[in-house]
Formats: C-alpha cells, sequence, structure tokens
C-alpha cells in the first residue's frame, strides 16, 4: 500500500530494477542499505501486482507480464538462490510472490511447474534452505507448495538429496524440524502412486533411514513417525510394501519394544502396526515364531493394554481381534 | 480425557464389529484390502472384501494445513499464559534450544487448559532472564500437537516490536519449551484479577490499547486474522512494552499463492474466546468474516479492560449469540451509562454489572454477567471515561463489520491524544501500586519433572517381562 500514490513501473521495470539491486547486495558493495530498501520495494509492488489490493483484484494481462518477464530474466531462481540477503519481510514476500506465480495456470498447463521441471536446482536450493535458520522456515513454505505438483514431487523424491529429510526432521530447534516433517511427510502421502511406485523401488535405503527416525531420542520425532508409519503401511497404495515390512521380524520386535514403550501416546501409536503384523492372514515363519514364543505374555499384555480407553470402541475391538489372533496360532505341528 | 482418546482414534481405521457378516475375519476391516488382492491371498474368498475405503476412513489431514473439525473440545484456556521480558530488540537472538542452558525458577503461570506451565528462567549462558512455556505433549492428542506447530511456525513469521517474540523451541523429554523474553508485569488479565477488579483507569487502558493496535494492524497487513484478541493476550514488560501474545488461533488469508477475501473457517479449541469474538464470526455463515472481526474482540477487550470482566461471561453461549446478532452493544461502565435507577442502589449487584448497555430496543434488567464490583469502593458508580473513549469502543462494537475502521484508523483515534509520554516512561508509574515481579527474589527452582514422573507412574502396571526374541 504505497502511501503516495501508485507506483506506475511497468513488470519489466520492476524486475530489472530487483535484478540490479539484487546483485549490489550480492556482491557486498557499500551501498548494501540503498539497494536492500530498493529490493524490498520492488518485492512489494510485484506481490501487489499479484495479489490485488485491498480495493483491486490483480490485472490478468499484467500478471501475465510479470511471470513472463521472471522467467526470462531467472530472477525468480535468484530470488531463491539470495534469500538470506534479502530482509525479514522481503523474504515473506518472496514466499508469497513465488507460491503464486507457481499455481499459474494456462489452460491446464502450468508454465511455472514446467519451468522448475527445466530448472531443478531451485527444488535443491530449498530443500538445502533448512540447513540455514534464517530461511529455513520460508524455504519449507515454498517447498511444500512445489511438491504439490506431482512433477516437482518426484524429482526431490528421487533424488540424493531427499536422504538429508531424516536429519533435518531432527533439528534441534523444534520449529524448523517440524516444519521438515510437514514436507517430508506431504512428500510421502500426497502423491500416493508415484510415492508407493518409489518405496517399492527403494524399500531397504528408505526403511533403514526410517528406523532411525522411529528409535530417536527426540519424542516429537519418535511419535509423529510412528504415526506417519501407520498411516503409510494401512495405505492401498503401499500395498505391496506393508507386505514386505510386515514379512520381516525386526520390524515386529521394534513394534513390539514400542508397545512398552514410557509413553502412552507412542504405545498407541505402535498398537496401529503391530495390528497389522498379527491381523495379516500369511505370516511369514519368523513371524508366527515370535508370536508363538510370546504367545502368553502378548495376551496379558494386550489384555491389560491401555484399559483406560473404554470409549475408544474401535481400538477394543481391535485389541479383542488381535488377542484371539494370538490365542489361536497354532505351535507348528512337530 | 476419554474425550481426547476417542478424538486420537478418529483417523484410524474402523474395525467393524457388526455381525452381519458370516465369516469369523471380516469384522476386520482395516485389512479388508490385504484380501482384496486374489493374487497375493487365496483365502480371499473367505474375506467379503468389502470395498471398505480405506481412504475414505483415513482422513489424512496434513499437518502443514489448518486442521479441521474437533472445534468443540478442549477450549484452551490461556487467561493466566502471563509473563515473560526483557529487552527485546535482536529477534532471533540466539538462545541455544537445549533444556539444560535453562535454570527453572519459580512457575509464573499456566494455561491451555493446564496443558501449560510457565516458568521464570535463567539463561545460564548471559544470566538474563526469561519465561519458559512448558507444555506437556503427551497429554496432547495428535491434533493439538499439529496445532501448537501451527502457532510455533506462525510465530517465527512475525518480527513486530508489539508482538511477543518466540526466542527458541525444542523438546525437552515429552515437553514443548517455548522460550520467550520474560514480561513482568504478566497479562493485562493477570493485573485485573490481581489490582484492578473494577477495571483500569482509561490512560493505562489508552497505552494498552493503542500497542495492541499496532500489533493488529502488523498482523492484518501480513493478510492474517489473529482470532483470539483478549486481556490475556496482552503481556506487559518490566519497561512499559505491551505485547500480544496468544497467536495459536491466528487465520493467514494467503494461502498457496492466493489471497482469499474472506475467512470461513471457525477457530479451534476456542471455546474459551467465544466472549470476545465477534457476531459475524459466531454466525459462521455464508459471508464469512475479516481482519474487522478482530477489531470488535478489541472492542470487548476494552470493555473488559475498563470494567473488570468481560462482557457476556457467564451468559450461555446461545444466548451470548443471540444477542450479539440482535445488535446488544457492551459498553463501558460508568455514570453515564449505569442507568440512574442502578446508582442510587450503590451497593447493589444487578445489571449494572453486565457490561451491555441497552441495545436497540431492549430494556429491563439483565442477569448480572460478571463478578460484581467488589474491592474499590463502588469505582463504577462515580467514575466517567471520557466521551472519546466511550465513543472508540463504539466504533469498535459496531453490528456492521464493514463500519468498524482498521486497526490503522484506529490508531489515530482522538482517544490516544491522552498519551503524552512514552509506554517505558508512563506504565509502570500508572501500573502502580503492582511492580513487576523480580527476578532476584522469590528463586527457588521449582521444577518437577512432572511429566516423565506421570508418565512412569501410569505405566506400573504394564510390567511385563522382556519379551522374547
Amino acid at each position: 500500500m504505497p502511501l503516495f500514490g501508485k507506483s506506475h513501473k511497468s513488470p519489466a521495470d520492476i524486475v530489472r530494477t530487483l535484478k540490479e539491486n539484487l546483485a549490489i547486495l550480492v556482491k557486498h558493495d557499500k551501498k548494501t542499505d540503498k539497494a536492500s530498501e530498493e529490493v524490498s520495494k520492488c518485492l512489494v509492488s510485484m506481490k501487489e501486482i499479484l495479489y490485488g489490493s485491498n480495493d483491486k483484484e490483480p490485472h490478468t494481462e499484467t500478471v501475465a507480464q510479470l511471470a513472463q518477464e521472471l522467467y526470462n530474466s531467472g530472477l525468480l531462481i535468484t530470488l531463491v538462490e539470495n534469500l538470506q540477503l534479502i530482509d525479514f519481510e522481503g523474504k515473506k514476500d518472496v514466499c508469497q510472490i513465488f507460491n503464486n506465480i507457481l499455481r499459474r495456470q494456462i489452460g491446464t498447463r502450468s508454465p511455472t511447474v514446467e519451468y522448475f521441471c527445466s530448472h531443478q536446482e531451485v527444488l535443491f536450493i530449498l530443500l538445502k534452505g533448512y540447513e540455514t535458520p534464517q530461511v529455513a522456515l520460508n524455504c519449507g513454505i515454498m517447498l511444500r507448495e512445489c511438491i504439490r505438483h506431482e512433477p516437482l514431487a518426484k524429482i526431490v523424491l528421487q533424488s540424493d538429496d531427499f536422504p538429508n529429510f531424516f536429519n533435518y526432521v531432527e533439528m534441534s530447534t523444534f520449529d524448523i524440524a517440524s516444519d521438515a516433517f510437514a514436507t517430508f511427510k506431504d512428500l510421502l502421502t500426497r502423491h500416493k502412486v508415484l510415492v508407493a511406485e518409489h518405496l517399492e523401488q527403494n524399500y531397504d535405503a528408505v526403511f533403514a533411514d526410517y528406523e532411525k527416525l522411529l528409535n530417536s531420542e527426540n519424542y516429537v520425532t519418535k511419535r509423529q513417525s510412528l504415526k506417519l508409519l501407520g498411516e503409510l503401511l494401512l495405505d492401498r497404495h503401499n500395498f505391496t510394501v506393508m507386505t514386505r515390512y510386515i514379512s520381516k521380524p525386526e520390524n515386529l520386535k521394534l513394534m513390539m519394544n514400542l508397545l512398552r514403550d514410557k509413553s502412552p501416546n507412542i504405545q498407541f501409536e505402535a498398537f496401529h502396526v503391530f495390528k497389522v503384523f498379527v491381523a495379516n492372514p500369511n505370516k511369514t515363519q519368523p513371524i508366527v515364531d515370535i508370536l508363538l514364543k510370546n504367545q502368553t505374555k502378548l495376551i496379558d499384555f494386550l489384555n491389560n493394554f491401555q484399559k483406560d480407553r473404554t470409549d475408544d470402541e474401535q481400538f477394543n475391538d481391535e485389541k479383542t481381534y488381535l488377542i484371539k489372533q494370538i490365542r489361536d496360532l497354532k505351535k507348528p505341528a512337530s | 480425557m476419554t474425550e481426547k482418546m476417542s478424538c486420537m482414534t478418529q483417523n484410524r481405521l474402523a474395525l467393524n464389529t457388526v455381525s452381519c457378516c458370516l465369516n469369523t475375519y471380516s469384522g476386520l476391516h482395516f485389512l479388508s484390502f490385504l484380501h482384496g488382492c486374489p493374487f497375493t491371498f487365496c483365502v480371499c474368498q473367505r474375506w467379503v472384501s468389502e470395498k471398505l475405503s480405506v481412504e475414505s476412513l483415513r482422513d489424512l489431514e496434513l499437518f502443514g494445513e489448518q486442521a479441521q473439525g474437533l472445534s468443540h473440545r478442549n477450549a484452551h484456556d490461556d487467561s493466566q499464559e502471563s509473563l515473560t521480558s526483557l529487552p527485546r530488540r535482536d529477534t532471533m537472538g540466539s538462545y541455544l534450544p537445549d533444556s539444560s542452558s535453562y535454570e527453572l525458577l519459580a512457575v509464573i503461570g499456566r494455561g491451555l487448559d493446564e496443558l501449560m506451565t510457565v516458568n521464570m528462567a535463567r539463561y545460564r549462558p548471559s544470566g538474563e532472564h526469561v519465561a519458559i512455556r512448558r507444555i506437556d505433549l503427551e497429554f496432547c492428542t495428535n491434533d493439538m500437537v499439529n496445532f501448537l506447530q501451527g502457532e510455533l511456525h506462525v510465530s517465527k513469521l512475525f518480527h513486530h516490536p508489539s508482538i511477543l517474540p518466540y526466542k527458541s523451541v525444542f523438546i525437552a523429554e515429552n515437553e514443548l519449551w517455548v522460550i520467550t523474553p520474560f514480561m513482568a508485569y504478566g497479562s493485562a488479565r493477570d493485573l485485573i484479577c490481581t489490582h484492578f477488579s473494577d477495571g483500569m483507569n482509561e490512560l493505562t487502558i489508552a497505552y494498552i490499547l493503542l500497542g495492541m493496535l499496532k500489533a493488529l494492524e502488523y498482523i492484518h497487513h501480513m493478510g492474517y486474522v489473529h482470532r483470539s484478541v483478549k486481556a490475556s493476550h496482552v503481556l506487559i514488560a518490566a519497561d512499559g512494552q505491551v505485547c500480544m501474545s496468544g497467536l495459536r488461533s491466528i487465520f493467514s488469508l494467503i494461502r498457496h499463492g492466493q489471497r482469499a477475501r474472506v475467512v470461513h473457517d471457525f477457530p479451534q479449541y476456542s471455546v474459551k474466546v467465544l466472549p470476545w469474538l465477534s457476531p459475524e464470526v459466531l454466525q459462521q455463515n455464508l459471508q464469512g468474516y475479516d481482519s474487522r472481526s478482530d477489531i470488535y474482540s478489541l472492542g470487548i477487550t476494552a470493555c473488559e479492560l475498563a470494567n473488570g470482566h468481560v462482557p457476556f461471561k457467564d451468559m450461555p453461549a446461545t444466548q451470548m449469540l443471540l444477542e450479539k446478532l440482535n445488535g446488544t452493544v457492551p459498553c463501558l461502565l460508568d455514570t453515564t451509562t449505569i442507568p440512574p435507577e442502578e446508582l442510587a442502589l450503590k451497593p447493589s449487584r444487578s445489571g449494572a454489572d453486565s457490561g451491555i448497555c441497552e441495545g436497540p430496543g431492549a430494556g429491563g434488567v439483565r442477569h448480572s454477567n460478571g463478578e460484581p464490583s467488589s474491592a474499590s469502593s463502588g469505582h463504577p458508580y462515580n467514575r466517567t471515561f471520557s466521551p472519546h473513549f466511550h465513543a472508540f469502543v463504539e466504533l469498535c462494537l459496531q453490528r456492521d463489520p464493514e463500519k468498524r475502521p482498521s486497526a490503522a484508523t484506529l490508531a489515530g483515534h482522538p482517544f490516544f491524544k491522552q498519551i503524552k509520554r512514552r509506554p517505558s516512561e508512563a506504565l509502570p508509574e500508572l501500573l502502580l501500586p503492582v511492580s513487576p515481579i523480580t527476578c532476584s527474589g522469590n528463586s527457588q527452582p521449582q521444577y518437577s519433572p512432572s511429566g516423565v514422573a506421570s508418565l512412569e507412574s501410569g505405566l506400573s502396571h504394564l510390567e511385563v517381562d522382556d519379551w522374547d526374541f
């Protein structure tokens, strides 16, 4: 909201001015104060073109011009690359500009998505942003918006940088860690077919990393990753992955131990994974062996498990069902 | 507690117990899809493969986004979530995300339905005092945890001298720790409870409201609606700095690269905030609401600060809604608004305390809906607030949101002309005899790792030998 009249600069002018001043910031010249102010101003004007103002809707043609200028000049990516040089409010403006341009559609085409597909580096700059606290949340906001689009999600998911998420979600600064977890969760749940395929092909690597989250010292990491695991395994799309997961005795052992975690919430999440092992009609022999070895203990344990959840009919029915299943397990005819 | 639990399972797969199914397994819906796959399981025939959509049962609410529903549980009251302060400035201040860097001192407040404890603490590396909000996440549902994460996220995107900054946020055992500056006067609500039960004086209120307006101007300009404006969410530092807090219910109009003009979402966990919410928020109609609803809440807060209690407080929610929709407008209680017959009955405890003036056509005696003014002798009956103050409150509380001025406009209202000095010079003096909590006094450590202790006691009945692997 400009105080003294409107700035009638054209999109091309704004983009040029912004680019020049950003270059000054990058070079770290003496005049950075002035340039910084100029950058902020340009960002505000851009935002106004894209989002309109209180009394004005955005003008389609100007928006199209601006988008074109942003692609042609490469400024969209330069902004992301140099995000930490921009002031606090300017960083947020960049996010809003970025997200607005990203959602642009011409007919069924998403030009920005196409543009990013041929400029993939932008996705990895955003991902790397989690390592820099001053820009982490801004980058997270943009990255999450990117992965709503399947082609971009695919690039991130299948990249060598994807495993970095397993470190980001465990960072000690909780606001950044939880932002990273939100992105991680989106990546693994939003595009079902893509994810199922990826998990099948990279089962060993992904689940080796995932297991670290389940054993995390961080209460929230442990609780949320366990909950997400339950959701992933019980998603029909991930059927093959689930069968594989529930055939492995190590996984059953882990869940049985988590059933006895000191936190009732974690026990409860573990229950929802454990139940799949038991309910599986085609249990592998090692799984049957473990269940049989602990048959009496498991029945006792489940009988006393979270008894205060009396209102939760579904949970109690499932528990009864599991107890019955375990009781009915037969020793192999020897 | 049971309520919370059942909510936790809402997103779980249902295990249907209906006995209409003939075979013994069919009840296990959550696995029905296992058996819908003939290539894998030949037993599939025995399993009724109801197409029981796993998906439909699983409302995978995506954690980055606003969680839906469950709005009527678990109202949080942060009325005492007070206290926090020190010179602000270095907003990104580097406080280590590690509990061993903090020495917990006295408990100075509670909130969020007793889920949150606020401690004063000493930051070991520098010796300065901070406030720590500790929330035991073990007592929070998954939804609530997401909700809290949303708040932390937003707070990191705000940077304004009138908004309480979060200096560091981390997990310690099963607790969430939020480090904030130590605000030595606590919340405006605390001040009312402890010292100003009949309300504060007009100049003090002017300082507080102006601080709130500055925060709201920023919040609205950023495209957010606060949705939880009330006296308990205003904190005052030793130096008189006024800060807004309580960002838990904040809503962004800008999502996924688009700006919405109005909000339709009803704030979650907001039962305790109902008296402050505007008619259009409560009404939940298609027109939705926008930042002007915060202005209404500010008007209610002005009454709260002036009268010592919030209008509509003890009224059943439906009655309050009707009153608001019918245009009943709360007002400042003083000699100009309390009807003469009430004034005559000075020490009585009738309608005068309701804080509600006659709306158009409303008449007769209303039920008292606030604590009767107890302490300082008959205050409301012999004080007179300035016409500017009355006018300010009326502007805020207009039924039609369009008519309410913006935060920026209100900050220029003549009501604030009485402010001549900076808050740091004036407020501490105005708040006398209240003195800020000092850090030196009661510094016996009071940390009991309640979370962990309670967990362990809860475990006793679960003792089982180790599993045999």
